[in-house]
């Protein structure tokens, strides 16, 4: 059975047109899937709609064969904790430490009073410092997130998703502030954490060239709709043109062969 | 290059429009009602130097020449505590209420309707001046210091509320959806998120009020009956008519709001270092 099941998924924000529209497709456990798409697409929404950040209009989301639309309260907090979420501007306190946003990921496991005053076992502690440490982050525990780069803040947000034990990893566009070098290491972090953790991973990306190389399958959005699926293989320029608008496909085309994909 | 000889337009730096026109009416207006006033002044046949004698004189006995007579240091010391003390007291309570109101008046955290309705109530509760408050809360408790803390702790409260929840509205959207996420509860969220993020401006707003609440209580003290040192002032300057015990009172004060104001700064300086 597959982890997510996405069956004729549709949004709309008040009266607007529809940012989702009938959208269906399922993901196995194990998956690297990248979501790609113009502006405005939809893929914030779709991501946001499978833990629930936003209501959707119509349609039905299954995750490990829960239904999660009609969750609420205690149950959609534990829903939640099974999927890790990864934004583009990291979404840190600035204020507090690494090791305190870290621990932020097992809020979802805590009681009200743990959870306020901010109580977290030891076990829970040692786990935090070890995922930080493998992400060669063991030198910055106590600093202020504020002190960080781009690239440390990314991964303690990854650190904060894993901490969770999440099945699933979704992430928003999470190299689009980063440097390119910078860029290479989240990615790569993301694949191993899904080839070696085998945490399923799905991953919102500008870049064409990016999810060519890390995705082992490709879902082009477009208006809410999705108008391709399928292996990276099976991405010709057609399919690009479409996705993007034509005038768009020639340009990500020849960045492409440039990368020798 | 050639020179033109034909005058080029005068460009307005300021649009004339609407707004601007009645500003600069209104300015004038101002000023002739100043003007008119200097020239009906009252002066009761008093000339200008000797008045301006005077007032020199009194400065000099109020600032150069302060000594106590009618009450000892002790009782001086006393008469601050009290007034400090009205002064705190009003705040933390005020404080305390307004941070469980301002979390559902702040956009981001609770729902628009409910936002409206704190609002609403509170812009009703500032509009009435502290004075008025504590008259009103006199009508039950009786003149003293108990429609004096009453009163002050409704209109702190009533500020505090607007500060507190403009400060949790400036808070990243994002962090409180990376939280929520997670599977943090609302109140979670609020205690790990919104309260250290905006901890530093809390306390700003707090002591701002505890200055605006410090002053209002010495005027409390002369006029509401609420003791402490503003009633000791009314008895020096109306009773007594001893400008320098008054200036004695005077430097007590000043000293406490100095001490106040170095307080203040120096528990932000560490809250906003503790963390690094
Ligand atoms: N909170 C909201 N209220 C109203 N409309 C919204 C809201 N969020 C998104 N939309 C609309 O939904 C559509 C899809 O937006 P979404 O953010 O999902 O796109 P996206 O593919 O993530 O775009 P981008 O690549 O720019 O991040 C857009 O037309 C947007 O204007
Ligand atoms: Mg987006």
């Amino acid at each position: 059975m597959a982890l997510l099941q996405i069956e004729a998924l549709t949004k709309s924000y008040g009266n607007e047109a529809r940012a989702l529209d009938q959208i269906s497709f399922s993901i196995q456990a194990g998956e690297f899937v990248a979501i790609i798409g113009p502006s405005g697409a939809g893929k914030s929404t779709l991501l946001r709609c499978i833990n629930r950040l936003v209501d959707l209009t119509s349609g039905d989301v299954r995750f490990a064969g829960v239904s999660v639309p009609t969750l609420r309260g205690g149950a959609l907090r534990r829903q939640r904790t099974q999927i890790g979420m990864i934004f583009q501007h990291y979404n840190l306190v600035n204020r507090l430490s690494v090791l305190e946003n870290v621990l932020h990921g097992r809020l979802g496991y805590k009681n009200m009073v743990q959870g306020v005053l901010g109580l977290y076992s030891e076990t829970e502690k040692r786990e935090a410092v070890r995922i930080l440490e493998s992400l060669g982050l063991g030198e910055q525990i106590y600093k202020r997130c504020d002190q960080l780069s781009g690239g440390q803040k990314q991964r303690v947000g990854i650190a904060r998703a894993l901490v969770q034990q999440p099945k699933m990893l979704l992430c928003d566009e999470p190299i689009a502030s980063l440097d390119p070098n910078s860029a290479k290491i989240i990615m790569d972090t993301l694949q191993q954490i899904n080839q070696k953790l085998d945490i399923t991973v799905l991953v919102n990306l500008h870049q064409v060239d990016v999810a060519l190389a890390y995705a082992q399958r490709i879902i082009g959005v477009n208006r809410g709709r999705v108008i391709f699926d399928g292996p990276p293989a099976e991405l010709q320029q057609e399919q690009i043109q479409q996705i993007y608008g034509s005038e768009s496909g020639e340009l990500i085309f020849s960045l492409r062969e440039r990368y020798a994909i | 290059m050639s020179q033109r000889s034909e005058p080029l337009p005068r460009i307005r730096v300021r649009p004339l429009t609407r707004a601007n026109l009645s500003i600069q009416l209104t300015l004038l207006g101002l000023t002739l009602l100043t003007l008119y006033s200097f020239t009906t002044f009252d002066t009761r046949g008093i000339g200008l130097v000797e008045a301006l004698q005077d007032m020199l004189n009194n400065f000099r006995l109020l600032l150069l020449e302060p000594r106590l007579r009618s009450v000892s240091f002790a009782d001086l010391l006393e008469a601050l505590f009290v007034t400090v003390g009205l002064g705190l007291l009003t705040t933390v309570f005020g404080a305390i209420i307004a941070f469980f109101l301002a979390l559902f008046a702040a956009q981001n955290l609770a729902p628009i309707w409910l936002n409206n309705l704190i609002k609403g109530g509170t812009a009703f509760i500032r509009a009435v001046p502290t004075v008025l408050w504590v008259l009103f809360f006199a009508v039950a408790a009786g003149m003293g210091s108990v429609a004096a803390v009453i009163g002050m702790t409704f209109h702190s409260a009533g500020y505090l509320i607007k500060a507190y929840a403009e400060s949790f509205e400036e808070i990243d959207a994002g962090v409180l959806e990376a939280l929520r996420a997670s599977g943090a509860s609302w109140w979670q969220t609020v205690f790990q998120a919104v309260v250290p993020t905006s901890a530093s401006a809390l306390l700003s707003w707090t002591f701002v009020r505890f200055e605006i609440n410090f002053s209002t209580a010495i005027a409390m003290g002369a006029t509401a009956g609420a003791g402490g040192i503003g009633f000791d002032m009314f008895m020096a300057s109306a009773f007594y008519l001893d400008l320098r015990e008054l200036g004695a009172f005077t430097y007590a004060i000043l000293v406490f709001a100095m001490a106040l104001e170095w307080f203040a700064t120096h528990m932000k300086a560490r809250l906003g270092k503790s963390r690094e």
